[in-house]
């Protein structure tokens, strides 16, 4: 998604295939970096700071191949597309944030969306707080959120209230409460049902299903009436900060021509030698379809996206068999201890890319010169453990474009 | 032929025929389909027919209709655009019946008064006779070829009457070939002409012309001496200029009975003798009146419906959209005329979206073609019959799981408003107390159903992968990739809309998903939200691991009447 944004921010003709798959259970909020080094578990209020002692522990990295200005122009330019279609985020500063979990855990991480940021400063003041959650949304629980944090939150106090009009429901749905509530009605019911629970609370947090399309104008309307900022806490996944994040890129996105194929599957690639065109065929649309591109960028993810796929042999890559930087054997994929802090080898395969992110091929030089890989596919990583996972996608999509844009050029294709 | 025998026949298929066109003219006003329909009384439709046809008439309108004559009727534009190869058929039958009929039947009253030098023996005459007769006889032999190479499977209806009819056009066209061949060869038909023309049928006076008759007309004199005297020809042809050439050309003409006639030589003498030119003229005649007067009793009366239906459609076609511009007396008349119309192509059945449900069910009550006849069949009270219960059950399960993609009607060659009729047949079934198999199959909770299709089936393994394993919802590859998400539940609108305790749905997609994956197939049939799907697809659409959660309810849905039906209780009302 960021690698086809980027590209058609540039003005490059872009088709792009496939579902964003796991953009769903996104939670809304960018990481950048927010560990470092994982095995220490060291958090960082800087994660430009972060970014500068990763290039220096890990150069190969992905991460440390983006320098910090390209980093910083990234996530600018992906922040500012969101809020051109409708998903506002607090402005980005040069540090991390903390926000809350659904379980009342705390979480380090960068962009924040504007209807979540009130939450971020709570947790540093702390002041009397109000979280509200509805009966039958079973991937939330203030309570629970309470019972973490209350011995060192002594204003945090919760309540329980029914969604209005879904009393008679035994099971709710986040997405359906938003949608719910992008409706005046419900809205100013809710509104009616939290305003007497306030008492002296300054701040008050919901999980997040204020609004889905029009979020921000929901959480505005409940800031309106509540009189005092009100945040948003992110629920399990799949949770609707993850839908508005797809909605929003999907529309950003298609308003700047991309293409977009999102049934179809990649089922072969082949490059004309010497660089030329590549062909793409696709399945899973109607009568297929076959794309002629100068530049490929595989952005297919990892085991969950299915660009790697793993068997007892060891793990490939899914699309053209590239070479998957792995462990020597399956026996040392995993720790002995399956929560170890340092992780776990398997969760840092991937593939490996020359200076100018193309993947290697067997002979270790680039297996194609318009081939590029981005994100998650990309070997000597943890993103998960070092919280950087949506820089990394942003990062290295902005990184990897600006290389096909440059390659374009000098083609003479712009 | 005897002239008064001929008359008689004649007069009688034609009185036959006409009676036929009036009885089944006259159901396009007695025939009621849809629920709209019962209001409307018989004259009001026939009133409606006259206003239409007289504002159609005296308005721009009119130039439409031409224009549909001269494309839809005679050039076949609709069934052009579908199928090239069934278009050219149709076009060589209708080109060349037409023409046979005109040119041939007809002469004594189109040919001989067009033409005053008419005769049937000379050029042109002679070849197109045989050209419109081969016109014909290839366009059939292509549709029997393409209804052949078609799949011969529950897609084609059975129509004894109408196969019974295609035999006899057969037959009136071969008849005619050899009735024309054998009057080629005939020496007795010689004889017959020249004691006639000239006087004489001594051989021996007539052997020049003999000589010239057998080698360029085809005569199969037995007693011809083989090789013939060039000379005698040419004499002969003296002869032949003066009494024969006004009236017969070479025959070599007739590119098809001149050859046959050349192969029937060695028979000759003993067809002669059996007087096959008397019979063969007596076979041809009586076959087509007999097809003149069973016409109307058959499918073939769409040769008059099908182009009237055309014509009405032109003369309301300037409003918004087909059907628009009908009364609902026009409309009524309009649906039962379409069942005469129906030309019975099976365009429309290989278009059919819900097909394959179809042939998986087998039940082809699914299809146009056969939906038509079963509205007809309802409208005409022979649907509803006790003991037949089952019949009406697969009639009405077709009707009611029709997706109304509306591809039947856009592609009907004849223009047939089909979503119309379906919508109105629907009515009908429900007005007869058929149910719709949302409504029988929501009477029971789903666990009810599963536990009573235990019961009544003596199945006890609810997980069937052998008889299912081409499907989706028993496949196990189609939810390998399943985390359970609950993203297909969350963007689900009938889930969201489901917030009453008496009408919720039971179910979500997600846990009918889980249900499947569990191998509990048929716990989840008679489940609230199978029904209730609105076939959005946000759920497939949305789906991080791309499991095609919609199409897997569609399949159920066709499951859920196929074994859920099974088990039923059902009688036909009193």
């Amino acid at each position: 998604m960021a690698a086809a944004l980027f590209a058609a921010e540039r003005g490059l003709s872009c088709i792009q295939i496939g579902n964003s798959g796991g953009l769903l259970f996104a939670s809304g909020l960018l990481d950048l970096l927010g560990v470092h080094p994982v095995a220490e578990g060291r958090l960082w209020r800087s994660p430009y700071e972060g970014l500068a002692a990763l290039a220096r522990d890990e150069p190969d990295h992905p991460l440390a191949r983006v320098d910090a200005a390209s980093v910083r122009n990234a996530l600018e330019t992906f922040v500012a597309a969101l809020g051109s279609a409708g998903l506002a985020y607090a402005p980005l500063a040069d540090r991390n944030r903390k926000v809350l979990t659904p379980i009342g855990t705390v979480k380090t991480t960068f962009g924040v969306p504007r209807s979540m940021v009130a939450g971020s400063y709570a947790l540093e003041a702390r002041p009397p707080c109000l979280l509200v959650d509805f009966r039958g949304l079973r991937e939330f629980s203030a309570a629970q959120i309470v019972a973490t944090l209350g011995d060192r939150w002594p204003g945090l106090r919760h309540q329980q209230i029914e969604f209005p009009g879904y009393e008679a429901v035994p099971e709710l749905y986040a997405a359906h409460l938003a949608r719910a509530l992008e409706s005046a009605e419900t809205r100013g019911r809710t509104i009616a049902l939290v305003k007497p629970l306030l008492g002296d609370a300054r701040v008050v947090g919901f999980p997040a299903v204020l609004g889905l399309a029009r979020a921000g104008a929901v959480h505005a309307a409940f800031e309106a009436a509540l009189r005092i900022p009100v945040f948003e806490i992110p629920t399990m996944p799949t949770s609707v900060p993850g839908l508005r994040l797809q909605g929003a890129l999907e529309s950003a996105v298609s308003a700047r021509g991309v293409q977009r194929r999102q049934q179809a599957r990649v089922r072969a690639l082949s490059f004309e030698a010497d660089g030329g065109s590549a062909t793409l065929e696709l399945v899973g649309i109607p009568g297929g379809e076959r794309v002629l591109a100068r530049a490929v960028v595989l952005a297919t993810g990892r085991f969950s996206g299915r660009g790697l796929t793993a068997d007892r042999g060891g793990a490939c890559e899914s699309i053209l068999g590239l070479p998957v930087v792995q462990p020597d054997s399956r026996e040392a994929w995993h720790q002995r201890d399956f929560l170890d802090p340092a992780g776990h080898a398997i969760n840092r395969a991937g593939l490996s890319i020359d200076e100018n992110w193309r993947p290697l091929g067997a002979n270790g030089k680039p297996a194609w010169p318009g081939l590029y890989a981005v994100g998650s596919i990309l070997a000597h990583q943890d993103w998960m453990r070092a919280k950087c996972g949506s820089g990394l996608s942003i990062a290295t999509a902005w990184a990897a474009v600006d290389q096909v844009a440059r390659q374009l050029r000098g083609n003479g294709a712009g | 032929m005897s002239p008064v025998l001929f008359q008689t026949a004649l007069y009688a298929s034609l009185a036959l025929c006409a009676l036929g066109l009036v009885w089944r003219a006259s159901a396009w006003f007695r025939v009621r389909i849809g629920t709209d329909a019962r209001a409307v009384t018989p004259s009001r439709r026939i009133v409606a027919l006259f206003r239409g046809s007289a504002s159609a008439l005296f308005s721009r309108r009119l130039f439409a209709v031409l224009g549909a004559f001269f494309l839809d009727v005679l050039l076949l534009r609709r069934l052009y655009t579908n199928e090239k190869l069934r278009w050219l058929a149709h076009l060589l039958i209708v080109v060349g019946f037409t023409l046979l009929v005109l040119m041939h039947a007809l002469a004594p009253i189109v040919s001989a008064k067009l033409f005053p030098g008419y005769q049937p023996t000379l050029d042109p005459y002679l070849f197109l006779r045989d050209l419109f007769g081969l016109m014909v006889l290839t366009g059939a032999a292509l549709m029997v070829l393409g209804r052949r190479s078609a799949r011969r499977d529950l897609t084609q209806t059975r129509d004894r009457f109408g196969a019974a009819f295609m035999v006899l056009l057969a037959f009136v066209l071969v008849s005619g070939f050899l009735l024309e061949a054998c009057k080629i060869a005939s020496p007795r038909a010689f004889y017959r002409m020249t004691d006639q023309f000239i006087g004489t049928s001594d051989p021996r006076k007539l052997a020049p012309l003999r000589a010239l008759w057998a080698s360029e007309f085809g005569v199969a004199f037995a007693d011809m001496k083989r090789p013939i005297d060039p000379l005698l020809v040419e004499q002969g042809r003296k002869l032949n200029s003066e009494s024969c050439a006004s009236c017969h050309a070479k025959p070599v003409s007739a590119f098809v009975s001149y050859p046959l006639a050349r192969m029937l030589a060695p028979v000759t003498s003993v067809l002669d003798e059996g007087h096959a030119e008397v019979w063969l003229l007596y076979l041809h005649v009586f076959a087509c009146f007999l097809g003149l007067a069973s016409l109307p009793f058959t499918r073939f009366f769409h040769v008059v419906a099908a182009p009237i239906s055309l014509l009405v459609d032109a003369a309301a076609r300037d409003r918004a959209s087909p059907g628009q511009g009908f009364s609902s007396a026009g409309r009524a008349s309009r649906r039962a005329l379409a069942l005469d119309a129906c030309v019975r192509c099976g365009i429309c059945d290989s278009r059919c979206s819900v097909a394959p449900l179809a042939r998986y069910l087998g039940n082809p009550g699914l299809l146009p073609s056969h939906k038509l006849l079963a509205t007809g069949a309802l409208a005409g009270g022979r649907l509803l019959r006790t003991g037949h219960e089952d019949e009406a059950l697969r009639a009405a399960d077709g009707a009611f799981l029709c997706t109304d993609c509306g591809r039947c009607t856009s592609r009907c060659p004849v223009g047939l408003d089909l979503a119309d009729l379906w919508e109105a047949g629907r009515g009908d079934l429900a007005a007869a107390g058929l149910p719709t198999p949302a409504q029988w199959v929501q009477a029971r909770p789903a666990l009810d159903w599963a536990e009573f299709l235990q019961a009544r089936s003596g199945l006890h393994d609810l997980y069937d992968p052998d008889a299912s394993s081409a499907l989706l919802s028993a496949g196990r590859s189609t939810f390998s990739r399943c985390v359970q998400c609950q993203t297909c539940t969350n963007v689900c609108p009938v889930v969201a809309h489901s917030i009453d305790t008496g009408h919720g749905i039971d179910l979500t997609p997600q846990k009918v998903m889980n249900l499947l994956r569990l191998g509990l197939r048929d716990l989840a049939l008679g489940s609230r939200m199978v029904w209730d799907c609105a076939n959005c697809y946000q759920c497939q659409e949305s789906c991080p691991e791309g499991i095609r959660v919609a199409d897997i309810m569609c399949e159920l849905r066709g499951l859920s009447v196929q074994r859920l039906g099974s088990v039923r209780d059902w009688k036909a009302p009193a």
